[in-house]
Formats: C-alpha cells, structure tokens, sequence
C-alpha cells in the first residue's frame, strides 16, 4: 500500500530546513523522535533531538537534545542540553543531527547512529531501519482510498497541511547498543524502536494539540500484531473538534483503520506514579502544576466484525512545557502505558499486555508575562 | 572559566534589553526602589533598581539594602535543571533570602518575569551556563 522504500529514508526523513528569506523563519521547529521498549532490560526510551528558531541565526536558534528514560525499576530519568547552532549540524539531504556532545548519523547501512551524552545520559545506540518511512500524505491518501471521507477527516488533514511541513514515521526500528544513565550501563537489544520525525514553521499558540502513540509490538510473541498506532488530532478555532483514529498493522502486512467517528475514549482515575518535568524551571515557575494525567485511558472501536479496544494504564510521565514566541505554552505529557490489547481484524484475534509510548499534547495557559 | 556575577548581571541587562526591552520596563515598574545584595557562592553584586534602570555595582551603603540573597551555582543549577524545588533549597538552607514580605514578592514576580523569558530565549541560556 506504500510507495516508499527504506532507501527512501535518507531524504524522506531529513530536515525541512526553511529558507532564509521565508517569513515565517523564526517560529522554525523540527525534531526527530526515537522511541525503544527492551523487554528483557524492562527499559523504555524516548530521545529527540530538535531544532528551534531561526537555524541561520545563532542568537536566536539553538538545538535541543532530550532523554526520558524509564529505568529497570519504574523510576524515571529525564535529560535535556540545549545545542548551540555553531555547534549542531543538520541538513535538507540526510536525517543527521551532528553536535560535539550528541549526535544522531544515519549510515550508509541504512540504521541509525546515536552516540554521545545528554546530560548524563551516554548513549551508543545501533538502529537498523527496519521498514520503509510513513509519511502523513501516504497515511491520508491510503485512509482515504479505503474509507468514505468526512468533513472531519478534510477539516483535520487541511488544519495539518496547514501547519506541518513534516509529519514521518519509520514504523520499525530495531535498537542495540549501550545506554548509560548516570554510573549504571544497561545493554539495549531489542526490535521494537520506532521513529517520527515532525517539523513546520508555527508558534505553539496555534496548535490545539494532539494525542498519539504506538504499542510497540513484537508479532514474536503470540497474539500480538505487528503494531498498533493512533492519532487524536485537535483543530479547530477553539481546538474542540478532533479527527483520528488507530492502525492495526496486522503480521501478514494487512493495516485495519479504525476512524475516530466509531471510537470510544474514556479515562478514569488520576496517575500518581513517577513523572519527570522538563525544563527544569518549569518547577520553579509553577511549583503547583501537575497536569492531571488519567490512570487508565480506554480505545473502543468497531467496524463490522472488526473491532479493538486498548486499556492503557501509563506507568511514568514526562511533562514538557514549551514556550511560544508569544504567551502560548503547550504541554506535551509523554507516557510510558502498559496497554492491553483484544482486538479482532479479519476474524484474527489479537490480544497482549504491550508497552507502549503515548504522548498527550495540549495548550496549557498562558505564561506570567 | 565561569563568568563572574557581575559581569554576567551586566550581559544579562544587555541580552534583556536588546531583546526583550518592554519587559525591562515591566521588571523595572514591579520592582522599583529594591536594592538587592546578590551572592552567587564567594562572587558579590548590588542590584539597584530606580525609577528607570537598573543597575548592577559591587557596593552599596549597608542601609541601602533592602534584600540580600545567597545562593551557591551548585544550587543555582540544581535548580535550573529541576534537580531541586525552590522550596527544597529554601528548606535546606541552599537557598537563603532575606527582606520585608513586599519586596519579597516584588523580586519573586522579578525572577519569574525573567525564568519565563529564559524559556524563549536561547542566548539567556547559553549565556546562563557561563556561570557554571
């Protein structure tokens, strides 16, 4: 059903540096995602690396490097370092992100590099590219060859055009190495990595936010499928509607899409397990804020005999609060869940308790300024 | 070698007012007439802020003062980075502040004004770390 081929990757998933004549330069965002789960190790992973601002203009650009990590014994690590632009190299041709402490190179091989210390955070990761890139056009088009469209789908898709310039996904990665978190070395082997990589040219004050996520599967195991994804997306003048739905990849290739109009979402309960803050001053600017996060999170959905439902229950929870050129500031909550999984697609059942990464992105209020 | 305070007091009122000149003002309004004693571990600086600037100077006549704050970088960054609440350092003594209740919460609105614009500004940041 996709065009693209994992030779794709070197050019599908570099960086939409914007011209520097454009406008707009200034509210310039780009990032990579990587997310890992390593079963034997019980150790999750989310890293990106990201550049903000105009990246021609030292003063007021700068490079991001952040690590959530959820360690062995459910506590949870996070890392940021900010990169100056003289020392960060990206580039329109290929996904690399070079700095002097971190970089992230993709190989000739095609599998990605990631060495260097966040913090300190020291990471020497291998990730093969494992299946070729997704990008947010081939998603559209396959959902939309294969489904009635809805104003909703339209709206949502037009509001996305609008303001992303990049929206990729490399469904499967596989990742080996070494990931140190202070004095203590855990050895990372697993095939449930996964990669997105998002960028545009948009203040956070108008973007209503988004809720997605992957279970990271391992059809190794009986009863899972190959993957599990989903996307909520918020649009709107006052952020209220919302268009999505999930993606059942199944081991055989075949990928069932369960649009938002027959999913159910309730949640329950209040979390009140390990969460991480980042930036740090976020502590210090809001001592109180403690964005409520449910303990369970449930998918419900149906299409014909097909139907799927998802428990999630998130585990730890890194709050990022990123600032807006103006008074705008959004939260991303990224989620470690425990998701359990019954689904059944083409008369297949599909059951698991999957790990899985969930991030929750809304506008929080406006900052003391 | 990391930037002394003084010297770092005098970029960080340049970054601000070159970037972020209406802020100045704002600070300037909140917290006018506050003499600040500043200790970054061994480093001294007086902040003054009048009617219309704000100045940084090694001294000040000891009844000028009307807040003195002593900090040291370990705790400065332990809290920068979310190692340490403000109330963490407060309670253990890392952190100690000293004045009347109204120009403690004038500087607060100070400090905060400025954390939130360090959080748009890549230059506060970098320039923050020279301390260290």
């Amino acid at each position: 059903m996709l065009s693209s081929r994992i030779e794709d990757v070197r050019w599908v998933d570099s960086f939409d540096l914007p011209s520097i004549f454009d406008p707009r330069i200034r509210l310039y965002k780009e990032w990579h995602d990587f997310v890992f789960f390593d079963r034997t190790q019980n150790v999750f992973g989310l890293l990106n690396f990201a550049v903000h601002g105009n990246p021609y203009d030292a003063k007021r650009g700068y490079g991001a490097a952040l690590a959530f990590l959820v360690k062995p014994d459910g506590g949870v690590h996070t890392a940021l370092e900010l990169i100056p632009l003289s020392d960060l190299t990206v580039s329109p041709y290929n996904p690399d992100f070079l700095s002097g402490r971190v970089s992230v190179s993709y190989l000739a091989n095609g599998s990605f590099n990631i060495r260097g210390k966040i913090d300190d955070v020291t990471l020497d990761l291998n990730l093969p590219v494992e299946a070729p890139p997704v990008t947010m056009s081939q998603i559209a088009a396959d959902i939309l060859s294969r489904n009635r469209a809805t104003m909703g789908m339209l709206d949502a898709a037009n509001d996305m055009a609008q303001v992303w310039d990049k929206w990729v996904e490399l469904p499967m990665l596989g990742v080996t190495g070494s990931l140190g978190i202070g004095s203590s070395n855990i050895t990372i082997d697993t095939t449930t990595g996964y990669q997105d990589h998002e960028g545009g040219r948009f203040d956070w004050g108008s973007v209503s936010g988004w809720d997605t996520g992957v279970l990271l599967a391992d059809p190794s195991h009986a009863g899972e499928p190959r993957k599990v994804s989903f996307l909520f997306y918020r649009y709107g003048p006052s952020g209220s509607s919302q268009y999505g739905g999930i993606i059942l990849r199944t081991p055989y290739g075949h990928e069932k899409y369960f649009a938002s109009t027959f999913t159910s979402v309730t949640d329950s309960g209040e979390f009140t397990g390990p969460r991480g803050y980042i930036p740090g001053v976020t502590r210090v600017l809001y001592p109180d804020y403690h964005p409520l996060i449910s303990e369970t999170i449930t998918f419900s959905a149906f299409d014909g005999s097909d139907s799927i439902d998802i428990v999630f229950t998130p585990k730890a929870v890194c709050t990022i609060v990123v600032a807006g050129l103006s008074q705008a500031e959004t939260t991303f909550n990224e989620m470690y869940c425990s998701a359990a999984l019954n689904a059944t697609v083409d008369g297949q059942k599909y059951h698991g308790t999957i790990p899985c990464w969930f991030e929750s992105v809304r506008p929080r209020r406006r900052r003391p300024i | 070698m990391a930037l002394r305070l003084r010297p770092f007091l005098h970029l960080l009122l340049d970054l601000i007012e070159e970037d972020y000149p209406e802020q100045l003002q704002n600070i300037i309004t909140e917290a006018k007439g506050i003499t600040c004693l500043q200790m970054l571990d061994k480093d001294t600086a007086i902040i003054r802020i009048s009617d219309k600037t704000i100045r940084v100077t090694a001294t000040a006549r000891k009844s000028e003062v009307n807040l003195r704050i002593y900090l040291s970088r370990d705790c400065l960054f332990r809290i920068l980075e979310g190692k340490q609440t403000l109330e963490g350092a407060l309670n253990s003594g890392d952190l100690e502040v000293f004045g009347e209740p109204p120009v403690l919460l004038s500087f607060y609105k100070v400090w905060e004004r400025v954390l939130s614009l360090a959080r748009t500004s890549p230059r506060f940041y970098f320039l923050t770390y020279q301390l260290r």
